[in-house]
């Protein structure tokens, strides 16, 4: 497994990494962290375009210092308001834009599921999903993962519940897409109405993935190692009337948490509303913090990995 | 001429050009016709003819429908596309009365014929230059989006052809 395996491919879906190349990019996260200085300014004249359609803090935060922290000059905008988006500018001209202009990255976010697989056919510039509406944010899902080995030393063996808005977060699907290349045992933590979508199910069954699907945490909440919160997608629920029953559902709180193991790690990819009290920042239950600050090496080593950095 | 096709004959007379599509399950010609997009086919086409036979008697099925277009060699991909949803179809071209049979196959990925059910997926936004693309997942009787993986079962394909 060697770095060039990730030049200039795109990042659209985790589906697109196989096990070994996750497990390179996480090593490669680890000694970043234990030198942080050793890749700044390593791609140092290149250009990092990043176009997000949807606002968003960490994600556009991390991706913009990370480009920083590696030398890239970054353009681009923050939310589509006040772009030409706003005056009604495709997606494809925008990249073709940015194209001329010579990026020689692009990290995108936009509201339409599949976006981001026709962004990187419109142009030959590495293309990295940085979530596509309800479908996928492979990035998360390296971020997450790299977390939960961090404080396990390993994936392999472990039980992770996934609670919470299976149906339209994306950052639930990417998980347990990337979770299906160890051996992990998933439980799906969802009322009815939030499920995970069926290709999701589907292509985990493809996989032989362990799963099942429980409607209510304190069943399960003895049994797993991880607790993978997220939030109720307010902004994607077609039908508002629908939300109104589902929100509030759950919370995950020390109550929720009574028969947890000592041992467990609870992540939320923020941000977070009502579903994480803020009573478990404090406890050793609480890794959502150490999860977002992964967020930033992590990047790091996977834009220079596609760039094709010296390390 | 044998005494089913006598009968056959007395309803709708034969096309020197066209195509006959047999073997339809009774009752789903008009299902036939959605995804041929017959109606706007004829608009178009105004020497087009379309006679609809259903609830003829047949050997294999018991009842069935024909559908015969004359004057109009329905496209090769969306024969392909109706034998998704109707796997025991027979397509049947017909050149100057000399009729051959078209062997449809399930195509491994389907272009621009075919609407994503995900009504905020990208191959559905009105002003991008995209379009749609499903991957046949031949077992499980299902496409997916090549765009946004949204799954579309080969039974509800009729309700998805694009105008």
């Amino acid at each position: 497994m060697e770095k060039s395996d990730f030049i200039g491919r795109d990042v659209v879906s985790i589906r697109d990494f196989e096990r070994d190349q996750l497990d390179h990019l996480f090593d490669s996260v680890e000694a970043l962290e234990k030198q942080p200085r050793s890749l700044n300014d390593i791609l140092e004249g290149k250009l990092a375009v990043i176009l997000f359609f949807e606002p968003s803090t960490r994600t556009y935060s991390s991706f913009h210092i990370a480009a920083d922290n590696l030398g890239m000059k970054v353009t681009g905008f923050a939310s589509a308001a006040g772009s030409s988006v706003s005056k009604g500018e495709t997606l494809h001209d925008t990249i073709r834009m940015f194209e001329g202009y010579g990026a020689d990255l692009f990290v995108i976010r936009h509201a339409r599921p599949g976006s981001l697989r026709f962004a990187a056919e419109i142009t030959d510039v590495p293309v990295i999903n940085a979530g596509d509406g309800s479908r996928e944010h492979p990035t998360q899902a390296m971020t997450d993962m790299y977390a939960i080995r961090k404080a396990f030393g390993k994936l392999d063996g472990l039980k992770v519940g996934i609670l919470g808005d299976l149906r339209y977060g994306r950052t639930a699907s990417s998980l347990a897409y990337a979770l299906s290349n160890y051996d992990v045992e998933m439980t799906f933590i969802a009322p009815e109405a939030l499920k995970m979508r069926p290709e999701v199910e589907q292509y985990l069954e493809q996989r032989g993935a362990t799963t099942k699907s429980e409607t209510d945490l304190k069943n399960v909440v003895g049994d797993l190692d991880v607790l993978y919160v997220t939030r109720i997608q307010k902004e994607r629920i077609p039908d508002p009337t629908e939300f109104e029953k589902v929100k509030g559902l759950y919370q995950v709180n020390l109550e929720a948490l009574a028969r947890a193991k000592p041992s467990l790690k609870v992540l939320h990819p923020m941000p977070r509303v009502d579903e994480l009290a803020a009573e478990l920042d404090a406890t050793n239950y609480a890794h959502y913090f150490v999860q977002a600050a992964a967020g930033l090496p992590l990047r790091m080593v996977l834009m220079n990995f596609m760039l094709g950095g010296a390390s | 001429m044998s005494k089913r096709e006598a009968g056959e004959e007395m309803l709708v007379r034969k096309i020197e050009q066209g195509t006959v599509i047999d073997h339809i399950p009774d009752w789903k010609a008009e299902t036939v016709a959605k995804v041929l997009r017959l109606d706007k086919l004829a608009r178009m086409q105004a020497d087009v003819s379309v006679a609809i036979l259903q609830n003829v008697k047949s050997q294999s099925l018991g009842r069935k429908d024909i559908v015969k277009i004359d004057r109009w060699q329905v496209d090769e991909r969306d024969a392909d596309i109706l034998s998704l949803v109707f796997p025991g179809i027979s397509v049947n071209y017909v050149n100057e009365w000399k009729v051959s049979k078209y062997q449809a196959r399930v195509p491994d990925v389907i272009e621009g014929r075919i609407r994503c059910p995900e009504v905020s997926c990208i191959s559905n936004a009105e002003r991008e230059p995209v379009v749609t693309k499903f991957i046949t997942l031949k077992r499980e009787r299902l496409l997916q989006c090549h765009y946004c993986d949204t799954l579309l079962g080969f039974d509800a394909v009729p309700d998805h052809v694009s105008g």
